[in-house]
């Protein structure tokens, strides 16, 4: 039986290790408002000409603390509920890189591996030895290099390029769920609450059974 | 004053002796483990799920333009919006991992034996009941999983015989998964759940009919029960603040852990997802279904697999009292079918290679040769442990109570007690 059992793990984890192509590099993201507000930046200058972030309404970013002035900046003319469209049509998209560009606001939930995948990704792009754009991630991506990566082979540039799509992510990772820090305070109220509440109604019941012989 | 609304009721409607009846003085094993705790959970997220499902109904639309948006504009925009849907989506995951172990209690120690098989096939119907509620359910939120599940799975009545393409256009009211079967889903994932509480109260009253069955598997004498309130409404208040501060850790905490990342996609019927996955509670069942190669010998075995738990009664031939307590054969059988639920389970989450399709196929028969071997694997263990005596404690406990029984009895016919 344990032989059994030594054997139905072993081939369970080399069927799971084939499943993996690409490694995907872990990012811790930042959800301080100062590290989302240059995600913000960074996305509004690098990707929302392709992206849009239709889920986002300029009013969401100032409640939750970007500066008003920037988002003023970014908005222009459009209602501060407006949603945060892209500047080019999805049609145009199309027929520039033959696909659409994806809308990013639920983007860190919408992929396995999450918040890493989109890091990985945006940082998986160079150069392959017949001299074509490559990436690890997603190799027949039609997205083209944004961030530069490619280019690059000093290290502190990279670590720049880095640092900056860490941004970017640390954004898509708070448009992706914008109450998760509202829901981790509650939660821990909640919990609390909830041992309180338990161990009281532990006491009751002992005090209840021990009436019995 | 309160006393005499009360007798003013109780001459129009047996309010009283309801409650003495059905809970004061409800007789309840006084041995019960907190195994027995789950049932009453069950009936908690049940609630949970209606309370939480008609507020989210309030908010939702269901139209394949806006489904998706809809749950967005929930998760973001609606006030506490987000707390329903974690709370509703967790609550499902949290229903039928109550409902597994309520069930698996029930086939460790036996409590499906006679005289409780009306009792546990209304189980069985509810267990149906839950499967199609959760199962339409999951097309609403119209995401890539929720489309390419339910295409699959409505799929599966093409193998009705002789009007197989029929029915699936009926279940889906159009040649294809859309508008039509969303509308018709959510329709019936609002009425389902008043189907399951009809049902919980069947469920109930044939349970006060039989009385809970106990850990030792012998009917206990009168000195052994005890009035169900207040001593199991303590107890099962207290195991409630347990399971509340588990089901709050992931709904607070990892709610996402049990949303597949493709169905934050919108749905696509252009594009098929690299591979399909239903949620984790049809993930055994779903291995059943691919391992074997004919799609309607799959569809039989899967509704095999699911209806094969109503005939326990009768392919357990075994007296001896308590279930797995007291026999060590039956014991080994329940743990490898635990065991191999859980294979089956991660072999039905991982996309098939021909390794994982092998061992699929093992792990689908040794379930169906679990249930096969039973009749007589029970009648071999039943003579060996006759020969053998049954442990000391049980033969002493056997004897006890119905010496306990006797007594009354003869109490009763003197006129004793009433
Ligand atoms: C020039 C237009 C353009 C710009 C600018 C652009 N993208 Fe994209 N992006 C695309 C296109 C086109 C796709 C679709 C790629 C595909 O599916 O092959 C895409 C896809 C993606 C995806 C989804 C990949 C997947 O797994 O399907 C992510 C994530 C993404 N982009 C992030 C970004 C970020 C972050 C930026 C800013 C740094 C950015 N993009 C800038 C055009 C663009």
């Amino acid at each position: 039986m344990k032989a059994l059992m030594t054997l139905l793990g072993a081939c369970c984890i080399s069927t799971s290790a084939l499943a993996f192509e690409a490694k995907l590099e872990t990012v811790k993201v930042g959800s301080d408002v100062q590290t989302v507000e240059r995600g913000m930046e960074a996305m509004m200058n690098a990707c929302h000409s392709c992206h849009s972030m239709k889920y986002i309404k300029y009013r969401d970013l100032v409640s939750f603390g970007i500066d008003k002035q920037k988002v003023d900046g970014w908005r222009g003319d459009q209602p501060m509920d407006a949603a945060m469209l892209a500047q080019m049509s999805e049609s145009d998209a199309i027929q520039a890189y033959g696909k659409a560009s994806p809308d990013l606001s639920l983007i860190a939930k919408a992929r396995d591996g999450g918040a890493s995948y989109v890091y990985s990704y945006l940082i998986g792009y160079y150069v392959t030895p017949e001299g074509k754009p490559g990436n690890h991630i997603f190799p027949e991506t039609r997205m083209p290099d944004i961030l530069g990566m490619s280019g690059v082979t000093d290290a502190a540039q990279r670590a720049e390029i880095q640092g900056k799509a860490r941004d970017i992510v640390s954004f898509l990772v708070w448009s992706s769920d914008p109450h998760e820090q509202e829901r981790h305070t509650l939660g821990y109220y909640v919990l609390g609450y909830l041992f309180v509440l338990t161990f009281l109604l532990y006491l009751v019941k002992n005090q209840i059974w021990s009436r019995l012989k | 004053m309160p006393g005499r609304i009360i007798r003013w009721i109780d001459q129009r409607f047996p309010l009283t002796s309801f409650v003495k009846h059905e809970l004061t003085g409800y007789p309840t094993p006084r041995n019960l483990s907190f195994w027995w705790n789950f049932g009453f959970f069950a009936g908690f997220v049940l609630v949970l799920q209606v309370a939480t499902g008609i507020f989210l109904a309030m908010h939702y639309k269901a139209d394949v333009a806006l489904s998706f948006d809809s749950i967005q504009h929930i998760m973001r925009d609606v006030n506490y919006g987000w707390l329903l849907r974690y709370m509703h989506a967790t609550g499902a995951s949290a229903f039928f991992f109550v409902i597994y172990i309520h069930m698996a209690r029930t086939l460790y120690f036996g409590s499906y034996r006679s005289p409780r098989e009306l009792l546990w096939w209304t189980g069985q119907g509810l267990l149906l009941l839950l499967m199609a509620t959760a199962f339409m359910g999951y097309l609403l939120p119209w995401g890539q999983m929720s489309f390419w599940g339910a295409t699959v799975i409505t799929n599966l009545f093409r193998a009705t015989p002789f009007i197989g393409d029929k029915v699936v256009i009926w279940l889906r009211g159009d040649y294809t998964v859309g508008d039509a079967t969303l509308t018709r889903f959510f329709a019936l994932h609002y009425l389902f759940p008043f189907l399951i509480i009809g049902a919980v109260m069947v469920h109930l009253v044939a349970l006060h009919t039989v009385k809970s069955s106990n850990p030792s598997g012998i009917d206990l004498a009168d000195k052994d029960n005890i009035p169900f309130h207040p001593y199991f409404t303590a107890k099962d208040f207290y195991g409630l603040g347990l399971f509340l501060i588990v089901y709050s850790v992931f709904v607070f905490f990892l709610p996402d852990s049990l949303i597949e990342p493709a169905n934050n996609i919108p749905a696509n019927p252009m594009q098929t997802p690299n591979h399909i996955v239903p949620e984790w509670y049809f993930l055994p069942f779903y291995a059943i279904l691919r391992s074997v190669p004919n799609m309607v010998g799959g569809v039989v075995a899967m509704g095999l697999s699911v209806m094969v738990f109503a005939f326990m009664p009768y392919l357990d031939r075994s007296r001896i009292p308590g279930g797995a307590h007291f026999r060590p054969v039956y014991r080994v059988l329940f743990y490898v079918f635990v065991i191999d639920m859980a294979v089956l389970g991660y072999i039905g989450y991982i996309p098939p290679t021909t390794q994982s399709i092998l061992i699929g196929q093992i792990a689908t028969l040794i379930y169906f040769i679990l249930f096969l071997l039973l009749p007589f694997l029970s009648k071999v263990e039943e003579r060996w442990l006759m020969k053998r005596g049954l442990p000391p404690e049980v033969e002493a406990l056997i004897e006890s109570e119905s010496r306990e029984k006797s007594k009354l009895l003869q109490r009763r016919r003197q006129g004793d007690v009433a």
